[in-house]
């Protein structure tokens, strides 16, 4: 067995030329590691930072919004030629937008969220030593390190960052005279955006290798956690889709600088400058972009839901109800996801029949995501519930899904999207369906892993805290939103002080920006816990939790290839909680069926006939036992 | 010691609320001297708009944090020593899960009852109607669920809340029930499917039945950032444009000289319509994409460079009877942009006045038409110069 | 012979398949881009109204006679035949340097001689660039993997190695030939 654990050397020499691989110097250990721990780790910590700035960048849009025409000295101080007088520029209001949702969607929610859970948890929940290739998977970690600083950098260069919206729609990305933030800012955003997909491809292309090829004895894939089926999904659906998007971006990088007219055509600028592009078309960049962006949502909210379903399972003390009907879903809303995308266009002039084609897919896709939502209230029906701050936020998320996920049936429906489309009812939709649902499972995956990643406890009451802070928050900030957009609000403008029907909103602004103040405040109890605990908090147990998955059978520390001597093998699925006739209220995967006869049930042996015959015969024996008693 | 670490929490406890106080009369305190320098001199800050205030509020609130934290700690601590349970914080989340749920839904029924009286009044459109029928049965189908499902989830924490004594109920699946819970939201999302398909197709097929009078066409331009608008003259026909024409006096590119249809196309500052016409608005972009939406009328419909579309409605309520039901004498509708277009996105608007068909036609005579002298000036220079040269050629030979 | 089966399994079978899974991204990617031209073509119904230059016949030739002849170096690896392999590999690089000369004689010199341009207010025209270079690209870093593969065969490599460097650029560099083709075919098709 010794070869099995030397091979992990072998591994990680691999791809040549690291000749100082067999003791860890700092660098190696810590900077480019090729351990997929250290690097779910190096995501985690560069996600949460990239999600701390771009949550200020929100409080700074939404200062604007709540007081349009108060001046903020500080404002001028911190932010200098973008907020002259202590005001924001109506630009770099809409750069703010931009760079938010683009640093929340892709490096918070996609790399953020995907890149810490599916490198921590594919290796350990099916039995790896490590990814398929270690070494591309460091790669996919500095190329988004790298993207990351770009993006950021682009709030150095004069004209200030790309500010056409996270969805650069051309013409407005694509001309540089059109608006400042399509100057260098948008060649920034391009060039991170490129890095970012390669990060992003190398991840989906490990995971999906390594959770095919590379699960342990036992471990078939009708054994493996939900987690790992969210993650498996949510890497398919990156594969697909992040190349369009690639090649979206491909011809817009073309038609900025080489003067082609993909997206471009019969263009006036400034009233009188009549540009040479003739022919293009904008909307094919929308279905370019969109083909991704939409599966992308997805690739959000998936590995929230395995997250969630699994953190569910433990602290409810039962099995995921449905565990099958979940994986359908999943497997339902991934092939789904492909033909929806459409439902973007509505109202772009696109042909009505595809529009109401569109709208038929997209209903369709409501169907799955019901049957998760009902799986997961029976999951919690009569159960034994332990309010950990994890399962406080995978609760926190079914709540979101459900409130946003039930607006997202009004604009899919064409009809409604028109009076709905842009407007802020869409702000408050998808910021609760993908985005507080995705960031709740998130930080659920974060308290529930934290004794893996970093072998301590995190704060429990410090936790709590930071759940109905920022639950109640979340809901305080979006709720109200839905009304602003029945009113017609349309999303994206720097103030409503020019419009004499919006002006009555100002109040409920000033309302949604301190709660929102009052939630980003909550967040610094997660970064202090957080931070203490990696370094002050109470030593973590092997299985804190109680739970079945085998990453917990693997020892707190961390070694290389995950298990001393070989790993283990999987005997039964990852939810046998609360097994009547157990001893224990759990029953890990890895132990075999043969220890545990007296909870075993004749639905265990479904696909194994002789350990039918054996658990008949073994039935049979007790009851004889129990009569002659 | 339980005594003791009482007493001290006490003293915590009123140390932290003199804090609270104090922090809460700062406040109030400034918010007067606030205000007027916001209104007055904005250049000398008032101590509540500086930083300093902020983050020493703010470390205040996490020194009490913290003493709270510790307090519970010394409380567990003493609870355990006297032999007693500490605090069962499984039975604390979920009491405060249920009063979530509560408050919650108070809040959530407040919201409907307060900022819902705000949102727009119903339909002022033909189309209209249909879609605030299908909006109202969604959201009454999709509240149904919202509330059914909210309390379901948080009584369930409530009731299922850790007991150590208790074990849950093993429980992996049940196929009739799953079976159920797909094919019900199937069925409700089906007939909204259908309902939904048949008013999309309703609203977007825009070809003039026979015998109906055909729709007054008006021509809707977004550019960086206002809209440009043009109306048929007597003829009712809208000449051909040509974006290589655009310039500082022909701002639409009317090709004055390709097609006589341009001669009397008009330009206005309000959109004015009749009531109760079928109007097609032709929707046009010069630079980038912006998107006509008029709320009222239930209008959406993108605006692009290169690709021209249109919308049809029927406006059914006059500016004036809006403004009566709304009990607003200053309302109008307004048509505004709502695709991120630029720096000034956020007001690129116009008056949209819907009045009956005689002041239509009244105001329609007293507008301008786009071939202004200046055009007229253009147009015979670019007609003579030809001329001129054939008669110095003739000159010549 | 167990331990190298062992290794194989845990080793390189997934990175083989990282390969696989790789290529097929790079299949969406193109894919991606003909279903652009697809619905700007069919969108405006301005096709490209050209006829594509015979060199582009030549070109995929080359790249045929490159595929077979990786082909021939697989199996002289797998036949332990390490000159040969190396001999083939060489001539592979060597075709695949000809036809990236041959693909940048036609968008440099031919291309614009036609007076099809790649700034163009007929963008399908600017499509056929846009396939051009971006395989090209391909054909770079499949050039380079070759030669990373034929600088690995000269140093003392155990064979399990030396056969999986093989497959993995095998793998690549068939799959950069049938883009090609794919692409030539799509280009044919749509010429008017």
């Amino acid at each position: 067995m010794s070869t099995l654990a030397v091979h992990d050397h072998e591994v990680a020499h691999h791809d040549e030329d690291h000749g100082h691989h067999h003791h860890d110097t700092f660098l190696s250990k810590y900077i480019f590691s090729q351990d997929h721990k250290m690097i779910a780790k190096q995501f985690l910590v560069t996600g949460i930072t990239m999600a701390v700035i771009a949550m200020i960048l929100s409080i700074l849009f939404r200062i604007q919004l709540a007081y349009p025409d108060k001046a903020f000295p500080l404002l001028e101080t911190l932010l200098g030629r973008f907020a002259p007088g202590g005001r924001l520029d109506a630009n770099f209001y809409l750069a703010l937008v931009t760079i938010h949702g683009t640093i929340m969607v892709f490096f918070v929610l996609t790399a953020g969220l995907s890149g810490t859970f599916s490198n921590l948890l594919i290796p350990l929940q099916v039995g790896a030593r490590d990814m398929a290739s270690p070494f591309m998977n460091m790669l996919s970690y500095w190329f988004f390190f790298l993207a990351s600083v770009i993006m950021l950098s682009s709030f150095l260069v004069q004209k200030g960052p790309a500010s056409g919206g996270w969805t650069i729609y051309p013409p407005l990305s694509a001309m540089p005279k059109a608006m400042p933030g399509s100057e260098m800012g948008m060649t920034l955003w391009l060039i991170s955006m490129v890095l970012f997909i390669a990060s992003s491809l190398m991840g989906a292309i490990n995971y999906v290798s390594t959770v095919l090829n590379m699960r342990t004895k036992g471990m078939d894939l009708w054994k493996m956690p939900l987690t790992i089926w969210a993650f498996f999904l949510t890497a398919i659906l990156g594969i697909l889709a992040f190349p369009v998007l690639v090649a979206g971006v491909v011809l817009l990088i073309f038609d900025r600088s080489f003067g082609t007219s993909f997206y471009l055509s019969e263009i006036v600028l400034g009233g009188s400058s009549v540009q040479p592009f003739e022919g293009g078309s904008p909307i094919l960049f929308q279905h370019l972009f969109w083909f991704l962006g939409h599966p992308e949502v997805y690739i959000v909210i998936m590995p929230a839901m395995g997250i969630s379903s699994e953190v569910m399972s433990v602290n409810s003390r039962k099995p995921i109800f449905g565990y099958h009907a979940m994986v359908y879903s999943l497997i339902g809303i991934t092939v789904l996801s492909f033909i929806v995308w459409g439902h973007h266009m509505f109202v772009t002039g696109m042909n009505p029949f595809l529009g109401g084609v569109f709208m038929i897919t997209t209903l369709i896709i409501a169907v799955p995501s019901a049957v998760k939502t009902f799986n997961w209230l029976a999951t919690l029906w009569r159960g034994n519930i332990r309010f950990s701050a994890a399962m406080l936020f995978a609760i926190g998320m079914v709540s979101f899904f459900i409130s946003g996920g039930l607006t997202g049936i009004f604009l899919g429906n064409a009809t409604l999207d028109i009076n709905l489309h842009d407007t802020y009812f869409v702000v408050a939709h998808f910021h609760l369906v993908m985005g507080s649902a995705a960031i709740f499972g998130m930080l659920a995956g974060v308290y529930h892993w934290f004794p893996k990643m970093y072998g301590r406890m995190m704060n429990e009451r410090l936790g709590y805290l930071h759940f109905w802070i920022t639950f109640i928050g979340a809901y305080l900030v979006f709720f109200p939103m839905h009304f602003m957009g029945l009113d017609g609000v349309p999303r994206r403008y720097y103030a409503f002080t020019e419009f004499e029907s919006m002006k009555r909103w100002l109040s409920v602004n000033t309302f949604v920006t301190w709660a929102a103040i009052m939630a980003a405040v909550a967040q610094f109890a997660f970064l202090f816990n957080f931070i203490y605990s990696i370094f002050w908090g109470k030593k973590a147990t092997q299985n804190p939790w109680e739970a079945n998955t085998m990453e917990w059978t693997a020892p707190v520390e961390h070694i290389h290839g995950n298990w001393p001597g070989e790993i283990p093998t999987v005997y039964r699925w990852p939810y046998d909680y609360s097994k009547p006739g157990a001893d224990e209220d759990y029953i890990p995967q890895t132990v075999p069926l043969s220890q545990t006869m007296s909870s075993n049930l004749p639905h265990d042996f479904e696909d194994n006939p002789a350990g039918l015959e054996a658990y008949a015969k073994w039935a049979e024996a007790q009851k004889k036992s129990d009569e002659v008693k | 010691m339980g005594f003791k670490s009482l007493i001290s929490s006490k003293k915590m406890l009123s140390l932290v609320a003199a804090f609270l106080l104090l922090g809460t009369n700062l406040l109030m305190a400034q918010e007067a001297p606030a205000a007027a320098a916001a209104t007055g001199d904005a250049a000398t800050p008032s101590v509540w708009l500086g930083p300093a205030y902020y983050i020493l509020l703010f470390a205040v609130v996490c020194f009490a944090i913290g003493i709270v934290g510790k307090i519970l700690r010394v409380y567990d601590l003493s609870q355990q020593i006297q032999g007693k349970k500490p605090i069962n914080w499984h039975n604390v989340m979920g009491v405060l899960c249920l009063i979530f749920l509560v408050a919650g839904m108070y809040g959530a029924y407040w919201s409907f009852t307060v900022h819902g009286s705000m949102i727009l009044p119903g339909a002022a459109s033909v189309h209209g109607k249909k879609i605030d029928q299908m909006f109202w049965t969604t959201t009454v189908l999709t509240m149904i669920v919202f509330v059914i499902t909210q309390i379901l989830l948080f009584t369930f924490l409530f009731r299922y809340r850790y007991n150590a004594k208790r074990r849950a109920h093993f429980l992996p699946h049940d196929n009739t029930i799953e079976k159920v819970w797909t094919i019900a939201p199937a069925i409700v999302l089906t007939i909204l499917v259908i309902f939904g398909f048949f008013t999309w197709q309703q609203i977007t097929n825009t070809v003039d039945a026979k015998g109906e009078t055909a729709s007054i066409d008006v021509d809707i331009t977004g550019h960086q950032f206002a809209w440009e608008l043009r109306y048929p003259g007597t003829d009712g026909k809208l000449g051909k444009t040509n974006y290589k024409l655009v310039t500082g006096t022909n701002k639409l590119g009317l090709d004055f000289a390709v097609d006589k249809n341009t001669y009397d196309d008009l330009q206005a500052d309000t959109m004015v319509l009749p009531v109760n016409k079928s109007i097609r608005l032709n929707i046009h972009a010069q630079d980038v994409i912006h998107s006509v939406y008029m709320p009222h009328f239930r209008v959406q419909l993108n605006a692009v460079p290169g690709l021209p579309t249109y919308f049809k409605f029927t406006p059914t309520v006059t500016t004036a009877e809006m403004r009566r039901q709304e009990g607003d004498p200053t309302f109008e509708y307004l048509v505004y942009c709502n695709k991120i277009c630029g720096g000034a996105h956020y007001n690129m608007k116009k008056v949209v006045r819907i009045v009956s068909e005689a002041e239509y036609q009244a105001w329609l005579a007293t507008q301008k038409p786009y071939m202004t002298d200046q055009v007229k000036k253009d147009l015979k220079f670019a007609e003579t110069k030809p001329a001129a040269k054939e008669n110095r050629l003739a000159l010549n030979n | 012979m167990a331990k190298i089966e062992q290794e194989d399994k845990y080793q390189f079978a997934p990175k083989k398949f990282n390969m696989w899974v790789f290529v097929f991204t790079s299949f969406m990617f193109f894919a991606a881009l003909t279903s652009g031209f697809i619905v700007y073509a069919g969108g405006h119904g301005t096709g490209m109204d050209m006829k594509l230059p015979a060199i582009f016949t030549y070109s995929t030739v080359v790249i045929v006679l490159s595929s077979i002849s990786m082909f021939m170096a697989s199996r002289a690896a797998r036949q332990v035949q390490l000159g040969q392999q190396r001999l083939f590999l060489i001539i592979t690089i060597a075709l695949g340097v000809a036809f990236f000369a041959l693909q940048t004689y036609a968008w440099l010199i031919l291309l614009p001689g036609m007076g099809v341009y790649f700034s163009n207010p007929n963008a399908s025209q600017s499509f056929v660039y846009v396939f051009i270079w971006m395989h090209l690209l391909h054909i770079l870093a499949g050039v380079l993997l070759l030669a990373n593969t034929l600088w690995g065969s000269y140093k003392e490599r155990p064979q399990a190695k030396n056969l999986f460097g093989m497959q993995m650029s095998s793998i690549f560099w068939h799959f950069v030939d049938i883009i090609w083709i794919y692409l030539y075919v799509f280009l044919l098709l749509n010429q008017y």
